[in-house]
């Protein structure tokens, strides 16, 4: 609707969307100083080694959950073998197995007198087994890690379309009498393609951005180098500069997986309707192979990591006893609830400003505030510090004002800040895409029933977006539970959360005392998968 | 003295999307209660016409006023919830979150309100046929039963001026002409004001008092369905309805033309030509008549079997195409190939010719 464009609305939505955008803008401002150093800095540092570790991850990682992601969600999609409707939502499971617990287990399970060590011990006897169990440490027990936590990304974006594939493309494949090899390559592979590349690039970005793992693991990426040349060198300029060039790698993944998602639209039925497909039916070898690559996956994914956990809680019980694990859960839920309620209610009026506006300036506002999903905790939180320090020193001296870092620094008001920023894009996609199933004609509608505009969000919009900010707010909930960098490094004194707690053991070389949070982490995640399996999944669709 | 129409629209150019559709355009409906059509091809401006009546677009020249109130201008532009005209979208817009029955009562909250004749749903519901699907939500309906629900919904709010997109569209054939006859009921029973936009001339000249055509950019003719389609204005509505050839012919007296295939044409012309003149002379399938017996003969080159009627083309030694309609019960049928006899000299009720 042309009438009535620059109201309320608009101007709320560009103020949100702006707010959004300014940690992100600092990083780049921050590219801009001192540049005659920049070639100094990447001779004489380890910029190379960080891009070098960078890249070596990145594509050990891609190619893993490639493999993962794609062939479970074909063989769950495509076929009905013992187990395949318990494998279709359990795999999403690891979801809520974060990198670094997912790296603590599989170290504790493989070192010498791990895990490993005593089960064999316990079946065989005393034995020199630490020489024949495998060590899973260093660049290669990271990229497994960051793939068995990750892979899911590639799975459910991958599943979800080849449930869209037609039919009808299918038959027409059968047909041409194309073998069932021949069919997924020229058929179901191409044309699922966008959707995969789409969750490849999320998983690529969740690569670069992991600081927990990493640092475990002690190589040394881009992400790392940000971390300690804040925290060891306190060097923000440096730290800001190395942000620079992971954002650039970062922007390039972002442009494909935006490129792909736009292109993975033509492959939807225009109708929205599916068309029921008869699963074929696997028997003999090859529903024993399905059910076993499903099952290996799950898991080791899933089972693996929460048994070690488990294991260890209940073998070191006096470490549950030492955690005040209630004052953890309130510290998580209250930064739960505060965020998802922060995050929902912006995320809704800048959606509804953007709406009712249609305005091409908002749109590439919108489009620059949602990016901080791809920018990792740890630059938007050194980034943050930078802003507030700037205009501490620059803007509130200048007028003589006292000193507002405290209020932002080492604050739940700025943990939620941050957090409000890296998961703006979630929250905002997340009702944008409820919002996109409501036909602009609905609104005209209502304003020709004699709705105003207020009146049309809330008695139409808002009730039918009901489910779609449900799933919201479970899916910031697990981010926040999840998160660890921002936390870290933002959190008040004293104030500690499931994942940071398990963080501090972990790099105190007290793995056996990270158990407990991390179980924690792993139940309450786990719930918070489950409740939303069925929106993840759309399981109604299929 | 002059008299004031209930709803005007003088000198408005529509545009979407900063680009003008449909420039300079005005018309009128005089009464309460009327019904009138607005037929086009696809694209070419209708629906935005009835967007921007509705107040979803405005305007920068021209004056729309309904009840001599002045709803849009290029200074004003009265928001669509304060206009009180109701529109009806061609493709769904019906509330996905609400059941069909909550759907058209909504439509009711507006008709509570005003002192008007109140319009029971419970008609719509049984007019429209709507009744098995009452508790379903819009997704589960198929889009004629929609676009059915959305006409109820507008009905219901019983509004100062209804905007009907293409409202029988997806709607079965079999089903249409009933509809048809039960929305004409239902707008003259409730005096609603409405406006129609659709490119099915027979649906128009059904259900409209006036037909307006909307042809390159313009409103070509706004006129009774009869006069639209007797005394069409231009070739351009010739074209557009589909439904005559235009064949040289010479004016030989006030009351005939000379034609080199067809001999002579008597009848009365709607517009004076002067004798030896050249024009085009528009000729409708109705217009001629079967005559096996006559020595007007042309090869048939294609048959039509409608039902009721059959409708022959027929080929003239000049190479037009001429159609004609004889009942579906003609003692014999004519095939391909067949000379077919026309009846002389060819009489014509409305002579219409273009220069």
């Amino acid at each position: 609707m042309n009438t009535n464009k620059l109201n309320i609305w608009f101007f709320s939505s560009s103020f949100i969307s702006i707010f959004v955008a300014i940690p992100i803008l600092t990083v780049f401002a921050s590219f801009f100083e001192d540049t005659t150093q920049y070639f100094e800095i990447l001779k004489n540092t380890f910029l190379l080694e960080y891009i070098f570790n960078s890249l070596t991850l990145l594509i050990g990682v891609l190619f893993l959950t490639f493999i993962m992601g794609v062939g479970s969600a074909y063989v769950v999609s495509f076929y009905q073998f013992p187990g395949s409707n318990f494998f279709k939502w359990a795999l999403i499971l690891s979801f809520a197995v974060p990198p670094y617990i997912y790296a603590y287990s599989l170290f504790a399970f493989f070192e010498n007198y791990g895990t490993a060590f005593t089960i064999l011990k316990n079946l065989f006897g005393e034995g020199n087994y630490n020489s024949q169990i495998p060590k899973f440490d260093g660049m290669f027990g990271l990229i497994l890690s960051l793939s068995f936590s990750l892979f899911a990304y590639v799975y459910i974006l991958a599943r979800s379309s080849f449930l869209y594939q037609s039919q009808d493309l299918i038959e027409l494949g059968k047909n041409l009498g194309f073998s069932k090899l021949k069919s997924f390559y020229s058929i179901i592979l191409p044309s699922a393609r966008p959707a995969i590349v789409a969750g490849l690039s999320l998983v690529a970005m969740e690569t670069l951005a992991e600081f927990g793992a990493v640092d475990f693991f002690s190589i040394n990426t881009l992400t790392t180098g940000i971390y300690n040349s804040w925290i060891t060198f306190d060097d923000l300029a440096f730290a800001n500069r190395i942000s620079f060039f992971l954002l650039i790698f970062i922007f390039i993944l972002f442009l494909t997986e935006n490129l792909s998602r736009k292109k993975a639209k033509f492959h939807l039925n225009k109708k929205g309707g599916f068309k029921t497909r008869e699963k074929i039916k696997l028997s003999g070898i090859s529903s024993l192979f399905a059910f076993l690559f499903c099952f290996l996956l799950f898991s080791v994914s899933f089972i693996f990591p929460l048994s070690q956990m488990l294991y260890w809680t209940i073998k070191f019980p006096e470490n549950f006893a030492g955690l005040q694990i209630l004052n953890l859960m309130l510290n998580t839920l209250y930064l739960v609830m505060l965020s998802s309620l922060v995050l929902i209610i912006f995320s809704l009026i800048s959606n509804y400003g953007n709406r009712v506006s249609n305005n091409k300036i908002l749109n590439i506002l919108s489009t620059l505030s949602i990016s901080g999903y791809a920018i990792p905790g740890v630059i938007l939180a050194i980034a943050f510090i930078t802003f507030v320090a700037w205009f501490d020193e620059s803007i509130l001296r200048m007028f003589g004002i006292s000193s507002v870092k405290k209020i932002f620094i080492g604050s739940i008001l700025g943990l939620v800040i941050v957090y409000f920023v890296r998961f703006y894009s979630l929250a905002f996609n997340g009702i944008k895409s409820g919002y996109e199933k409501i036909n602009i004609s609905v609104d005209e509608s209502a304003y020709l029933l004699g709705y105003s505009k207020r009146k049309t969000f809330l008695n139409v919009h808002i009730p039918y977006l009901r489910n779609s900010l449900l799933f919201v707010i479970i899916l910031i909930s697990l981010e926040i539970v999840r998160e660890l960098p921002i936390t870290l490094i933002l959190r008040p004194f004293n104030f500690e959360t499931f994942a940071t707690t398990a963080y501090i053991s972990a790099s105190e070389d007290l793995l056996e005392a990270a158990a407990v949070p991390s179980l924690f982490l792993i139940l309450i995640a786990s719930i918070f998968i489950i409740v939303t399996s069925k929106f993840i999944l759309r399981v109604n669709d299929d | 003295m002059m008299t004031k129409n209930f709803f005007d629209v003088k000198n408005v150019d529509f545009k979407i999307g900063g680009k003008i559709k449909v420039k300079n355009v005005s018309f009128s409906i005089q009464n309460k209660g009327e019904t009138i059509c607005i037929l086009g091809p696809s694209g070419i401006g209708k629906t935005t016409i009835l967007r921007t009546i509705a107040g979803l677009e405005d305007i920068e020249k021209g004056t729309i006023k309904l009840k001599n109130k002045l709803l849009s201008s290029r200074e004003i532009n009265i928001a669509p919830e304060d206009r009180n005209i109701s529109l009806s979208f061609q493709e769904n817009s019906l509330f996905p979150h609400y059941t069909v029955e909550k759907n058209i009562y909504l439509g009711t909250e507006r008709n509570n309100i005003s002192n008007k004749k109140k319009i029971n749903p419970h008609d719509l519901v049984k007019l429209l046929n709507i009744k098995n699907i009452l508790n379903k939500f819009p997704h589960e309906i198929s889009a004629g039963e929609a676009q059915r629900v959305s006409l109820a919904r507008s009905l219901a709010s019983n509004p100062d001026l209804l905007l009907l997109d293409e409202p029988l569209s997806n709607i079965d054939q079999s089903f249409k002409e009933e509809i048809q006859v039960e929305l004409k009921n239902i707008l003259n029973k409730y005096k609603i004001t409405t406006i129609i936009v659709t490119h099915d001339s027979y649906e128009a000249f059904y259900l409209g008092d006036k037909c307006g055509v909307i042809l390159n950019n313009k409103l070509i003719q706004y006129d009774t369905p009869y006069d639209l389609y007797h005394f069409p204005n231009s070739v351009k509505v010739v074209e557009f309805l589909n439904r005559g050839v235009l064949i040289p012919a010479e004016v030989t007296s006030p009351k005939s033309l000379e034609n080199d295939d067809l001999g002579t044409i008597t009848g009365n012309f709607a517009k004076p030509y002067p004798i030896g003149a050249k024009v085009k002379l528009l000729i409708q399938p109705e217009d001629l008549v079967h005559d096996d017996k006559s020595n007007l003969k042309l090869e048939v080159i294609d048959v039509k079997f409608r039902g009721t009627n059959f409708i022959y083309t027929l080929k003239t030694p000049s190479d037009k195409k001429l159609s004609i309609i004889t009942h579906s019960h003609h003692i014999h049928q004519h095939e391909k190939h067949e000379l077919f006899g026309i009846k002389r000299p060819i009489h014509i009720e409305h002579i219409v010719c273009f220069d």
